[in-house]
């Protein structure tokens, strides 16, 4: 009678494994063309970007196992501080400039009653202008001499013309604003949707309790934002630690180094070193990923405490 | 949970590593054709329709019609250092391809061009070439490259501008600076009277740095030299580096001849002289190639001698070289060398004339300056390079005073000519772009203290990486 039962039971058993299989196998093939997608262009690569960041490398050619020598020399590289330093001022002036914009064009256009979809379009047409196009249209606009458009204006004005990214105070900056005006409206359109699904009723109720525009933006507008705010804070930190195209197009790193960041470094180390930088470049990949990882795992932790907000 | 993380990134490894190894195991492919003629690919195919691409096109039916047994087949990828390693390192090269001097040292080395030294001596080029040239492409006895075009660098100058500062003779002949202190003299006689920059000296993408080493050379800088036991130390922190440095921040802060932008490559200084914003730049002889694409006529522009230094008067040797790619079977190597002889022959040969006829037409179709007679591959004058040299002077499409003093310099050279550092010279020019940037950006920059960091920079971030 026992063996009975637990016949029964495995029976039970093998066909709950056997059709969960079968569902699992289902899955499996819809999954199957992005996983090998993700193996072949990002999963394989890490990895081997990993393990290669250990090896001797002669161009892209795997020689000897040789250590943390690759990281040794990407950390003794004197320019390695330095980048480091302007990767660091690039996120920090990207938050001082970047950050709140977005956040006060999304309530300007809920706020404003006619031309609303006009309005947006507009708004979002740097994020549509192909990114090398934008950045030679702000090169020539930031040119030094006075064909530059900036320098134009300074001139009309009576003033001398200016360095713009020619000058090495400057040259961050300068990359930041265009950053700025460049991908603004993506995070316009974040806040723009949050603040759309905040309810009316509360703006009516604060109203009523005769609260001006700026206690509703506080008391009612920030507490429905904030968590995006967060998030967005940690987002705009991986992203802006990673630049690397603007440096490459508008100054090639310049003046004397003022803008090369890690990214526009490894850049140089793969194809800018005539083969002989492959290795430093997987190592400061490597190092550049440890850095973001953590933001990135704080980012996860964040999102999740904000989605379990709402 | 843990233990399932951990097993998938450990499979993921253990797939990335295998595949990664298995990735170098491509297939054998034959170097025949179903007919059995060798085929080869060339590189820097013209990707645009046009008369270049139909230069390209005469040649391989000519090349094939005199050749049945080799198959050409175009390949529109041009060497470009960026894309060159991972073409390289997938086995994606075409067969032949067109290099610069200043990459021989880094292709030979990783191994990335073929041994040609048999496929040479067999056709018959033994004591053919300029040595000194072929030593640049040799790498322990053995020849990696055929040098396909060399030059030396001159000061070009836009006749318009020249002319207007009085610095041209009735004939249409350039003064000639003899020294760099005059050349800077020209430029400032060039901004009084037209208002435009005097000259224009690149300071990116590693140009500022590759032309500031023969203006160094010339103040008696050496940057590098090696010990006793092979290794590499910078030299060059020194008074005369200093000198030569400080020179190049006279030009902007003390004579003021130099465009407002200080952050210049190499394509943007040849943009801003052909667009008529210089006066003056360092090039090699190659540059009407260079300048046709921003509509610069003929008539407008000239080159002549590199001024001399106060120590030296040299010029840097450089050119182009044609490499074969290092898996190229014997036969490959022997079409190949025959595809490369069609244009660079020592040999007069029937079909060097019909292709380069073909080629001057179009320079002149296209409105390229003609009348620039390069320094030749070749270790004496050859019946080739003579032909060459009728037919440009034939075919010169501009006052032949304008590149007269050029062409002079080449055949009888008074400079010494040097060729580029022997190690790590693409490092050197990017340190050295970082120098020049500080000091035509900064008005008190300390050209002692950027010289002492940078050679510090090359010891320690390139040299001592050897």
């Amino acid at each position: 009678m026992k063996t009975q039962q637990i016949d029964v039971a495995t029976a039970q058993k093998r066909i709950k494994r056997k059709s969960s299989f079968r569902n699992d196998l289902d899955a499996w093939i819809l999954m199957l063309p992005m996983v090998i997608i993700l193996y072949i262009f990002v999963w394989r690569s890490t990895v081997l970007g990993g393990v290669w960041s250990l090896f001797k490398m002669q161009a892209y050619t795997v020689k000897e196992f040789c250590g943390l020598d690759n990281y040794v020399k990407v950390i003794s590289h004197t320019q390695f501080l330095p980048t480091l330093w302007n990767t660091v001022q690039y996120v920090l002036w990207s938050l001082v400039i970047g950050y709140l914009p977005p956040l006060f064009i999304a309530i300007m256009i809920n706020e404003i009653v006619h031309f609303k979809g006009g309005f947006r379009v507009l708004i979002y047409i740097p994020a549509v202008i192909p990114g090398i196009a934008a950045m030679l249209m702000w090169y020539f606009m930031y040119y030094p001499d006075q064909t530059g458009l900036l320098n134009m204006v300074l001139n009309k004005l009576g003033f001398e013309s200016f360095g713009w990214l020619n000058n090495p105070d400057f040259t961050i900056v300068g990359i930041i604003i265009y950053n700025t005006w460049k991908a603004f409206a993506g995070t316009m359109l974040l806040y723009y949707a949050t603040l759309q699904g905040v309810s009316v009723e509360l703006y009516e109720a604060a109203l009523i309790d005769g609260a001006g525009p700026f206690k509703r933006l506080w008391h009612v507008t920030r507490p429905a934002i904030e968590g995006l705010l967060l998030l967005n804070v940690v987002s705009q930190i991986i992203s802006v630690f990673q630049i690397m195209e603007q440096p490459l197009a508008m100054t090639g790193g310049g003046p004397n180094g003022a803008s090369t960041s890690l990214g526009y470094q490894l850049y140089q180390y793969g194809f800018n070193s005539g083969g002989k930088g492959t290795g430093q470049a997987m190592a400061l990949g490597v190092i550049t990923f440890l850095i973001l990882i953590c933001f990135t795992i704080f980012y996860f932790w964040l999102n999740k405490k904000v989605e379990n907000r709402y | 949970m843990k233990k399932r993380l951990l097993k998938v990134v450990a499979l993921l490894a253990a797939i990335s590593l295998s595949a990664g190894l298995f990735a170098g195991c491509g297939e054998e492919t034959s170097d025949k054709n179903e007919q059995g003629q060798t085929v080869i690919s060339i590189g820097g195919w013209p990707a645009k329709e046009g008369n270049t691409l139909d230069v390209y096109t005469d040649r391989k039916n000519l090349f094939e019609a005199n050749n049945p047994d080799v198959q050409i087949v175009p390949d529109t990828w041009a060497f470009d250092i960026k894309t060159f390693y991972p073409k390289a390192a997938g086995n994606q090269l075409p067969t032949v391809y067109t290099a610069h001097f200043t990459e021989a040292s880094s292709i030979i080395e990783s191994g990335y061009s073929a041994d040609l030294s048999d496929g040479l001596k067999k056709r018959g080029y033994d004591g053919m070439f300029n040595p000194q040239i072929l030593k640049l492409l040799t790498k322990d006895g053995k020849v990696c490259g055929f040098p396909t075009a060399a030059y030396i660098l001159g000061l070009t100058y836009n006749v318009e501008l020249f002319e207007a500062a009085g610095l041209m003779e009735a004939d249409g002949t350039p003064k000639q600076p003899k020294d760099w202190y005059e050349m800077v003299e020209f430029a400032v006689k060039i901004k009084e009277a037209t208002g435009k920059p005097g000259m224009v000296f690149p300071t990116a993408a590693n140009s500022g740095g590759w032309i500031f080493n023969p203006v160094a050379w010339s103040f008696g800088v050496d940057f590098m030299e090696q010990d006793a036991d092979g290794n590499w130390k910078a030299t060059f922190n020194t008074p005369e580096a200093v000198e030569a440095l400080q020179f190049i921040k006279d030009l902007k802060w003390k004579y003021d001849i130099l465009p407002n932008n200080t952050l210049i490559s190499g394509e943007e200084m040849y943009k801003t002289f052909a667009t008529g914003n210089a006066g003056m730049l360092i090039t090699a002889g190659d540059m009407p190639g260079r300048m046709v694409k921003y509509g610069m006529k003929p008539d407008q522009m000239g080159i002549m001698a590199l001024p001399a230094g106060p120590k030296r008067h040299v010029t840097l040797m450089g050119g182009m070289l044609t490499a074969i790619e290092p898996n190229a079977t014997e036969d490959q190597i022997d079409a190949s060398l025959r595809w490369i002889e069609s244009t660079n022959s020592f040999k007069l040969t029937e079909e060097f004339k019909t292709n380069l006829e073909k080629s001057i037409a179009t320079q002149v179709a296209n409105n390229q300056l003609v009348g620039i007679k390069s320094m030749s591959a070749w270790s004496d004058e050859s019946e080739a390079l003579n032909f060459q040299n009728e037919l440009i002077e034939k075919n010169a499409n501009s006052n032949p005073n304008h590149v007269r003093l050029y062409n002079e310099f080449v055949a009888n050279c008074p400079a010494e000519l040097q060729a580029e550092e022997p190690v790590c010279a693409q490092g050197l020019y990017g340190i050295l772009d970082g120098c020049i940037q500080e000091v035509l950006t900064n008005k008190d920059a300390d050209c002692k203290k950027l010289i002492e960091k940078a050679a510090s920079d090359l010891q320690m971030n390139y040299l001592d990486n050897i």
